[in-house]
């Protein structure tokens, strides 16, 4: 099995004039070739863009090794680019081409040859929703279309990583659920691997599998979304009325642990395998009445807070968090 | 298949070599040149003066045409460094033009659009864009100075013989490399401008202008400072110099070819280096 990652950073370390962005960050993301989505999280400053640039060859480390696609960043820049596609941030485009003509270039700057250049950039124009619009000129698309215009470019190629900046910036919320649902189809259908770089915590948490939050240059959580979703389910927070003084040596029974809260609230963890339904039949043979019984959801916002430092745990939660699939990094 | 009821589909074919992808830039460059329509004009009046000189040099190999003229003007009209020396520099003068037109289109609008992320995250790198830029213009204006040079030069060995290819093909040389020199010279002027200014409009006037000042600011030396060494600054007057003794005519008063070899070389320099500061993926400020 493939178990190349798709980013590898050892000590990384980056310095634009005098000042050090990047703190020696060391980490692997994703695994090349699976279709992975990969969140970049992080307040303004962060180094999200700086490590995005590093990656594609723009920046240079002062210290320490990138590899995108198990290719070195610095060294085998060439090869790595004819892998991957770039979606920048900014507006960045041909004013007057069309967007075939600017599509078919790209594909070709690619390696694609002229023709399948000219036919994958049809192809990628009606998929992501301009195909009646491929005959005119970029500059006049709205900014929607030009941020579907950028991400036709970055995929024209078929490339094995997609590195997204912001890809949902300025768009209305049918196109940022069609952006969305873009960035899931690369994934699910294609076998792409993304990259995304976004502050919105919604767009990353609907589309990503993992997410790396940054803060000072540095990452300060590194979590497996797909865990994270996954032990969601097992949290229930319980409120009861009656005597529920017996509850807490009864929860093993059904494998259960739970914390009171008191006033009748409690905190309880449920093991894998077992369904909230085994609550129920529980707290009636413990003669209590139900008064609220839901899932916690411990939302990206919670753990990006946490890491952020505005938040000293998630509510209801034991010091440290050992629910993170990966834990602290960099 | 219709290709809306396709979909997407990663491309999973061969890919082209390295020196195909190199040469896409100056493909789309070109095609886009001429479908300008000044271009295309400047272009075409720009063979003119190769068509009257291709006239005059019929004329001067039939010496039965020549029949009736006096002695001093058919010694006058000669096929020889001065007749390719006129050529040059009505030549070099459309080559202003056109680099001034044509360039700043092909940098200014990347660098404007912050097109330069898309194509650097491609397999091409800084050098690889710029050397695919120049490429373009070095094809455009090679069009109108060295390849009509050298079809005259063919013309005259054609009509004259080998033996005046013997003893002339030094012209053939010289005019090659004075053209190449020129043409590398106005090509880096043109993509530093557009670089530096990124207004298409202006960066055409800036690279018109570069050359009027410069001109401009070395006469004021000279006169100044009473002394003739002033126009080494000047890169159209430090290209005749070398042109000159390329081609084996008299050079007007002041540093020699050497010298001025040595200045437009330091012109050069500055000038990629201005171009290699512009052209990057992102502006770093520190």
């Amino acid at each position: 099995m493939n178990t190349i990652p798709v980013v590898e950073l050892e000590n990384l370390k980056v310095r634009l004039g005098r000042r050090e962005i990047l703190h020696g960050i060391t980490c692997r993301l994703g695994v090349s070739g699976t279709g992975k989505v990969v969140g970049l999280l992080g307040p303004n400053g962060a180094g999200k863009s700086t490590l995005i640039l590093t990656l594609l060859g723009f920046l240079r480390p002062s210290a320490g090794r990138a590899r995108i696609l198990g290719l070195d960043c610095q060294h085998s820049m060439g090869e790595a680019r004819s892998r991957i596609g770039y979606m920048p941030e900014n507006d960045s485009f041909i004013g007057d081409m069309t967007a075939v003509t600017f599509l078919r270039q790209m594909g070709e700057l690619s390696g694609l040859p002229p023709e399948a250049a000219l036919e994958q950039a049809h192809q990628v124009l009606f998929h992501v929703g301009l195909g009646e619009a491929r005959y005119r000129e970029l500059r006049t698309y709205s900014l929607g279309m030009k941020q579907m215009a950028k991400l036709a470019q970055a995929i024209v190629h078929g490339p094995e990583l997609v590195v997204l900046d912001e890809p949902t910036n300025g768009l209305d919320p049918a196109a940022r659920r069609r952006m969305l649902k873009l960035i899931a189809d690369m994934k699910n259908e294609q076998g792409m691997n993304v990259l995304i770089c976004s502050h919105l915590l919604r767009d990353i948490e609907q589309v990503c599998d993992e997410a790396v939050i940054m803060k000072d240059g540095a990452i300060v959580q590194h979590c497996n979304l797909e865990e994270e979703r996954r032990s969601n389910r097992h949290f229930v927070e319980l409120e009861v009325t009656g005597d529920d003084g017996n509850l807490r040596a009864a929860l093993p029974e059904i494998g259960a642990e739970g914390v009171p809260e008191g006033h009748g609230r409690w905190r309880i963890v449920l093991p894998p395998g077992v369904e909230v339904e085994a609550i129920w039949g529980l707290v009636e043979r413990q003669n209590l009445l139900v008064r609220k019984l839901t899932h916690r959801r411990d939302s990206l916002e919670e753990i990006f807070l946490k890491a952020m430092g505005h938040l000293a745990q998630t509510p209801g939660e034991g010091p440290p968090s050992p629910r993170s699939g990966f834990g602290e990094a960099g | 298949m219709a290709v809306y009821k396709r979909g997407y589909r990663r491309y999973a074919g061969p890919f082209t070599g390295r020196w195909t992808r190199f040469l896409v830039l100056p493909r789309y460059a070109w095609r886009r040149l001429y479908q300008q329509r000044l271009v295309l004009l400047l272009t075409i009046l720009s063979f003119v003066w190769p068509v009257l000189c291709a006239g005059f040099i019929y004329l001067t190999n039939h010496a039965e045409l020549l029949q009736g003229l006096e002695e001093e003007f058919r010694q006058f009209i000669q096929v020889n460094g001065r007749f390719f020396s006129i050529f040059m520099y009505v030549q070099a003068g459309f080559a202003v033009f056109l680099a001034a037109l044509a360039g700043p289109g092909l940098l200014a609008p990347d660098l404007a659009n912050n097109a330069l992320p898309l194509y650097f995250s491609r397999p091409l790198t800084r050098w690889s864009y710029a050397l695919a830029r120049l490429t373009v213009l070095v094809g455009m204006l090679s069009v109108v100075t060295w390849i009509p040079g050298l079809v005259l030069f063919g013309l005259q060995v054609g009509l004259a013989g080998g033996s005046w290819l013997r003893a002339n093909w030094s012209l053939g040389a010289g005019m090659f490399a004075g053209f190449l020199v020129w043409i590398l010279v106005l090509s880096l002027v043109a993509m530093a401008s557009s670089a530096y200014v990124k207004w298409r409009v202006v960066a055409g006037a800036v690279s018109l202008a570069f050359f009027f000042i410069l001109a401009g600011v070395a006469a004021m030396i000279d006169s100044v400072f009473r002394v003739n060494w002033g126009h080494i600054i000047d890169p159209a007057w430090s290209v005749n110099q070398v042109w000159c003794a390329l081609l084996g005519v008299e050079m007007p008063p002041g540093p020699g070819a050497g010298a001025s070899a040595w200045a437009l070389s330091v012109t050069v320099l500055l000038l990629v280096v201005v171009i290699e500061r512009k052209l990057r993926p992102v502006e770093v400020v520190s």
